[in-house]
């Protein structure tokens, strides 16, 4: 591979004179400081446009863990806000109660949110559940990820709906995305695999957005540090505990020798989509019989989790 | 002249060149390297490069940057999540 080298031994970004600070493999050039923030903002805005994911006057509330995803999301979002008139956000961070962990990004939420002058709300599992994550996990360890995500997912849809949003923006990269994917595949589970929450379609729904979705996450670190926003922030204790961890490091050396898997495995998911589109394997919505929510069953997750929890 | 087996000053680059890399775990290795590139020594340290981001002397660099000498490499791990 060839490139133009800058005095210090590195090669110069693709755009200009500039020492490099990444390689984008699958577009094949080195970026520097200056245009991966200036890439990554218009593919970010590219994103949001051609899903129509953002209408003026629409309320965004972001997932706003403090970690690195939701740190980029809530930047590029409060620079690209201007675009629609109207249009606000608020930051909303969910506190699991994992010691260790938790309180270092929910610190780094608060300073970032007081930075960018956003209004920013904090829920805990205590006031959803009357129980931190530590406790409701004890002999339940290998199902952490399951029980998190299913009352991560109502606690912030819950403040979300009480702020007033129209819709909610996470930060998954493209990562996650391709993770998910895979993970669909191999648990077998077509329905979730298809599931496109980002429409809104049925009014139950309050519409989930993933502006991120198109960018490396290494491209997201990238943009942070070379702002001055990137932290060393610890790892979920319960990280090991997921499938997905072995997915990640699996996918991440496929990527790594054939750069794009990534992007066509979430592509194949698209098109897996548009066959499915209006078929029986897509189901049919209920409403939960003891809370109401909308769901796929008699139950939904929530209630069935308070039920196996004794809650 | 220097005596037969010593160095002078002036033979600096004959020496083999140590470079500090701090690890993601905080660890620090002194390592020989003759002149490589960031991407051959997370190949030798066996790390993904998708999985990190890495600065010599403070600044953010590819992995095809040449490495060597008297840098002081810092390999940053991207956590997951967030």
């Amino acid at each position: 591979m060839g490139f133009s080298a800058a005095p210090g031994g590195g090669p110069v970004c693709a755009c200009c004179a500039e020492p490099a600070v990444i390689y984008q493999p699958v577009q094949k050039r080195h970026l520097c400081g200056t245009h991966i923030v200036r890439d990554v903002e218009a593919r970010v805005a590219s994103t949001i446009r051609e899903a129509g994911q953002i209408h003026a006057g629409d309320r965004i509330a972001v997932g706003l863990s403090g970690g690195k995803d939701s740190t980029a999301l809530l930047v590029i979002l409060s620079r690209l806000l201007p675009s629609w008139p109207g249009a606000g956000l608020v930051a909303i961070t969910v506190d699991e109660g994992i010691a260790g962990y938790r309180a270092d990004t929910i610190r780094a939420a608060e300073t970032l949110t007081g930075r960018l002058g956003v209004e920013h709300r904090i829920v805990s599992f205590c006031d959803l559940i009357g129980d931190d994550l530590d406790t409701l996990l004890t002999g339940r360890e290998a199902q952490a990820c399951t029980i998190c995500g299913i009352l991560r997912k109502k606690a912030l849809t819950d403040a979300a709906r009480a702020a007033g949003a129209t819709a909610i923006a996470t930060g998954h990269n493209l990562d996650d995305e391709a993770q998910s994917v895979l993970m669909n595949v191999l648990r077998g589970d077509l329905p979730r695999l298809i599931r496109n929450t980002g429409t809104g379609q049925s009014a139950a729904f309050l519409p989930r957005i993933k502006p991120l979705a198109a960018i490396p996450e290494k491209e997201i670190a990238v943009y942070l540090f070379v702002q001055g926003l990137f932290s060393v922030l610890p790892e979920c204790p319960y990280t090991n505990y997921a499938l997905r961890a072995g997915v990640r490091t699996m996918l991440a050396g496929f990527e790594n020798l054939h750069p794009g898997t990534m992007q066509h495995l979430v592509e194949s998911k698209k098109i897996i989509e548009r066959y499915c589109a209006g078929t029986p394997v897509m189901g049919h919505l209920h409403r939960c019989r003891e809370c109401g929510d909308p769901c796929s069953g008699d139950l939904c997750q929530v209630c069935r989790l308070r039920h196996s929890l004794g809650k | 002249m220097a005596a037969p087996g010593y160095l002078c000053a002036g033979d600096a680059n004959l020496l083999p060149a140590t470079m500090n890399v701090i690890l993601p775990d905080q660890g620090i290795r002194v390592m020989e390297h003759g002149p490589g590139t960031v991407g051959t020594l997370l190949q030798e340290l066996g790390i993904n490069p998708l999985e990190v981001i890495v600065s010599r002397n403070g600044k953010l660099v590819p992995e095809q940057t040449v490495i060597g000498g008297n840098d002081q490499i810092r390999i940053i791990r991207i956590a997951h999540g967030g």
